[in-house]
């Protein structure tokens, strides 16, 4: 019994359910605050983020015509999900993952591409013209980031000789980064992360000069709610997996939250740097540069792995 | 969605699109994500005010027509009392008309400055925008000094102008310009280095000089293309003789070059009111101006930011207008976004469309309908 | 300058029109038949002399029975306006989009407003006015009276 309750209380308050939430909308307010005050604005309060969900959740949801309706409402479901599910693998603030099996990191992959792909089934199933381009962004960014992103991690774990998130966690505790070495790995996987999470400037799924609000146009109340917090909740589990592989370790919450942190300003500051990618120079981008880029770090990883050890 | 595949695959923007922030309609035909045709349908914030103007008088018209744009607004209000002016034959002294041109050059920096934070916007480039809205505030203030207002100044009267060139606003335009040349120069810096920039700008909207020139596109959006057309330079109005500007052309045709002919246009503008300010001459600000103007009609055309202003002023002797025709720089420019946008990508159309400047409220001018139920109104 | 681009302009289309006039030392006023309109604008277009700048709309009133639209080109300071006047209840005038295709908006905005039909202009739909607008009431004619508007309603 007592079991059970051990693992409902792993998967609703911690470390999944609430607390990754919560951290999701922490970790938003402070994106947004830092792209303001990049820009010379003044950012959201603290509690913006919250105050939308609650909004969001608590407002009508308005299921147009022409949609499937069970897809358009289980949708949203599904993309939370996963995001919530892949946060139960990873390292989350420094403690060991509440579940831990071989492969793993496979996984937490197919987890995280579930909301993108959420998302784009979403859009397709609206009979909304901004949603269907949005869709069709969404999906060709999909299949763009989405190899050279899992090379990226992949590489790490070559190195561990596991594909447990767990155990490659262990083998870089209180070693040099792997980001100094790996460097070019860790680019990727950072640029990787941005276009996972349609951020600028990968962010022409949802560019609202061209398409509105691309895939979630039509998107209202709870279901926007969902989709939104399952991108929060992405963001951690992604900073997480990244720092965890990369930036030596999560040994204690302080750790996690600093080197998870300093990623996030990284990401706002590229955010902030530049302008919209076209998708057509986005798809360009990582096929011509990203794909091999990782490719060259995999191959240096392995051709090192044989010659050192 | 059967059959969607074989028809065409109309794209809406507007008349309620984030991409436009004023109403008008455009439908784009894609091809995937190339744009095959476009078409447009205005009209949706029509306030009648060609027709307004014919039951006013002279001077209220002129405050009516000053409302026809909320961003080039004095440069309407100044164009009809020119054109009156030179029907009653009565010139506004020449300090009145240095005051008016150093507002129209601060209202052409405060326009072009709009118009680089929007276009920005349209490329995804939020931060350039936030930075080019922040440091227009400048030019805002310095209008504020004259009148009070930061939009529809209302600094003309037939004859002369309301407010004078003082202490205070000679301080707040010289140290405002100071600031804003020296932040200019980091945004052409930009507009000229920033690689993702670039990639959204260069090549995209391309007119070539011989299209501007069949295509009768004006403004900056011409002078990008290499047609120099400058209606301070060609057809000198108020000092624009004693205080020229030298005109800006760019060679290229594309979005780049439009950013980097308004930017340079800019510094033309402060050096000129600078100049003004400095040289100022003495004198009135307004003469006796008559209530009936003569019989007679007048073209008066002047250089708005986006183009050349066209004004076509009829007097029966009365002392209401008996027309007054106002042609409008974007209008002129609409048909360079309906052609150039063909084959390209429906990412780079509000980039397109924005490369003109549009001010939709300027197109539309003369008829508003008012729902009432079983009725219609027009006023 | 201005006067030689006048002069210019003048020549391209010398014989073409009616009459003339100068209202202003930039401006040439010509009168047109409608049928010389196409002919003059081919001149003008076909030499680069300037660009159409305006189509203006000029209702004379009821007693007059005159309709009669400007076609203004600039060139330069230089303005010459091609003058076509044509009676009230049956204002036509060939379209002039086949020479130069960007007329359409201003044909489309003189039609609506006018009540001019602009034979073979290749876009006939409204520009500026709604869709639900009564056929046959042209508010930039003398004869349109602006309706008053609805009485505020009472504190």
């Amino acid at each position: 019994m007592s079991m059970e309750i051990e693992i409902l209380l792993k998967m609703l308050v911690f470390p999944g359910g609430l607390t990754l939430i919560a951290l999701g909308l922490l970790y938003e307010y402070i994106d947004r605050k830092l792209m303001a005050r990049f820009q010379n604005r003044i950012g959201p309060r603290f509690l913006q983020p919250l105050a939308d969900a609650v909004k969001l959740l608590a407002k009508e949801e308005v299921v147009p015509q022409g949609v499937i309706p069970i897809f358009f409402v289980s949708l949203p479901i599904l993309a939370l999900a996963g995001a919530l599910t892949a946060g139960l693998y990873v390292p989350m603030a420094g403690f060991a993952p509440a579940f831990s099996l071989p492969g793993d990191l496979i996984i937490v992959i197919f987890l995280l591409g579930l909301l993108t792909l959420s998302i784009g089934l979403a859009g397709a199933n609206t009979a909304d013209r901004f949603s269907i381009l949005g869709a069709t962004r969404t999906l060709t960014q999909l299949f763009s980031y989405e190899a050279p992103f899992l090379l990226a991690l992949l590489c790490p774990a070559i190195l561990a000789d596991t594909w447990q998130i767990d155990m490659v966690h262990q083998s870089v505790l209180g070693r040099v980064w792997l980001a100094l070495p790996l460097f070019i790995g860790f680019f990727v996987a950072v640029i990787g992360l941005m276009g996972k999470l349609e951020l600028a400037p990968f962010d022409a799924p949802e560019a609202e000069s061209e398409i509105v609000a691309g895939a979630l146009t039509e998107y209202s109340g709870r279901g926007l709610a969902l989709f939104r917090l399952g991108k929060n909740v992405e963001l951690v589990v992604g900073l997480t997996l990244i720092a965890a592989f990369y930036l030596g370790g999560l040994a204690n919450p302080l750790e996690f939250l600093l080197k998870t942190l300093g990623l996030l300003v990284v990401v706002a500051a590229l955010q902030a740097l530049f302008a919209r990618l076209r998708i057509d120079q986005t798809v360009g981008m990582w096929w011509r540069i990203g794909a091999l880029l990782a490719l060259a770090q995999l191959l240096i990883v392995v051709i090192l792995k044989g010659v050192i050890l | 969605m059967p059959g969607l595949q074989k028809e065409k695959f109309i794209v809406p923007i507007g008349p309620q699109h984030p991409a436009l922030k004023e109403p008008a309609h455009f439908e784009f035909t894609v091809d995937g994500e190339t744009v095959t045709s476009a078409s447009v349908r205005f009209g949706y914030v029509h306030r009648g005010i060609e027709k307004g103007t014919e039951n006013r008088n002279w001077a209220q018209a002129m405050y009516l027509l000053e409302r026809i744009c909320g961003i080039c607004s004095h440069v309407h209000s100044t164009t009809f009392a020119l054109g009156v002016e030179k029907l009653a034959k009565v010139p506004a002294p020449p300090r009145a008309q240095a005051i008016r041109q150093i507002l129209l050059e601060l209202e052409r920096i405060h326009s072009h400055m709009l118009w680089v934070g929007v276009a920005a916007h349209e490329a995804g480039f939020e931060t350039l925008f936030m930075y080019s809205w922040r440091d227009r505030e400048t030019v805002m203030d310095i209008l504020e000094t004259f009148s009070g207002n930061r939009v529809n100044y209302s600094a003309n009267v037939l004859g002369g102008v309301k407010y004078d060139l003082g202490p205070a606003q000679t301080d707040s335009i010289k140290r405002g310009l100071d600031y804003l040349e020296e932040r200019l120069h980091y945004y052409m810096k930009i507009v000229n280095s920033d690689e993702s920039f670039l990639r959204r700008t260069r090549g995209v909207g391309m007119m070539t000089t011989a299209q501007a020139e069949e295509l009768g596109a004006i403004g900056p959006t011409a002078r990008a293309s290499n047609v120099a057309r400058d209606l301070r330079v060609d057809s000198p109005y108020l000092l624009y003789e004693q205080f020229p500007v030298t005109i800006v052309l760019g060679s290229t045709g594309d979005l780049q070059t439009r950013f980097v002919v308004r930017i340079q246009e800019l510094f033309e503008s402060i050096r000129v009111i600078r100049e003004l300010v400095n040289h100022i001459p003495g004198g009135d600000l307004t003469v006796r101006f008559p209530r009936r103007i003569p019989e007679g009609e007048v073209v008066m055309r002047t250089e708005a930011p986006r183009g050349g202003l066209f004004y076509f002023i009829k007097s029966g002797g009365g002392e209401n207008p008996v027309r007054v025709k106002v042609r409008t720089p974007s209008l002129r420019n609409f048909m360079s976004v309906l052609v150039g946008s063909v084959g390209h990508q429906l990412a780079d159309v509000p980039m397109i469309l924005s490369g003109i400047d549009p001010c939709f409220s300027c197109n539309d001018r003369m008829i508003v309908v008012r729902r009432e139920p079983g009725k219609e109104t027009a006023s | 300058m201005t006067e030689s681009l006048l002069a210019q302009g003048l020549s391209l289309i010398e014989g073409k029109f009616v009459s003339q006039t100068a209202p202003e030392p930039n401006r040439i006023d010509l009168m047109l038949e409608p049928a010389q309109l196409l002919e003059c604008t081919k001149a003008l277009s076909a030499a680069r002399w300037g660009y159409l700048s305006a189509i203006t709309g000029l209702d004379h009133g009821a007693e007059s029975g005159k309709l009669e639209a400007l076609y203004h080109f600039c060139n330069k300071a230089a303005v010459i306006t091609l003058r076509v006047t044509m009676p009230r209840d049956n204002p036509v005038v060939p379209s002039v989009c086949a020479i130069i295709p960007s007329a359409t908006l201003f044909e489309r905005e003189l039609m609506e407003m006018f009540g001019v039909v602009c034979e073979g202009t290749p876009d006939p739909q409204r520009l500026f006015l709604p869709d639900e607008w009564p056929d046959g009431t042209y508010p930039l004619r003398k004869d349109y009276i602006v309706p008053a508007p609805p009485a505020a309603p009472e504190e």
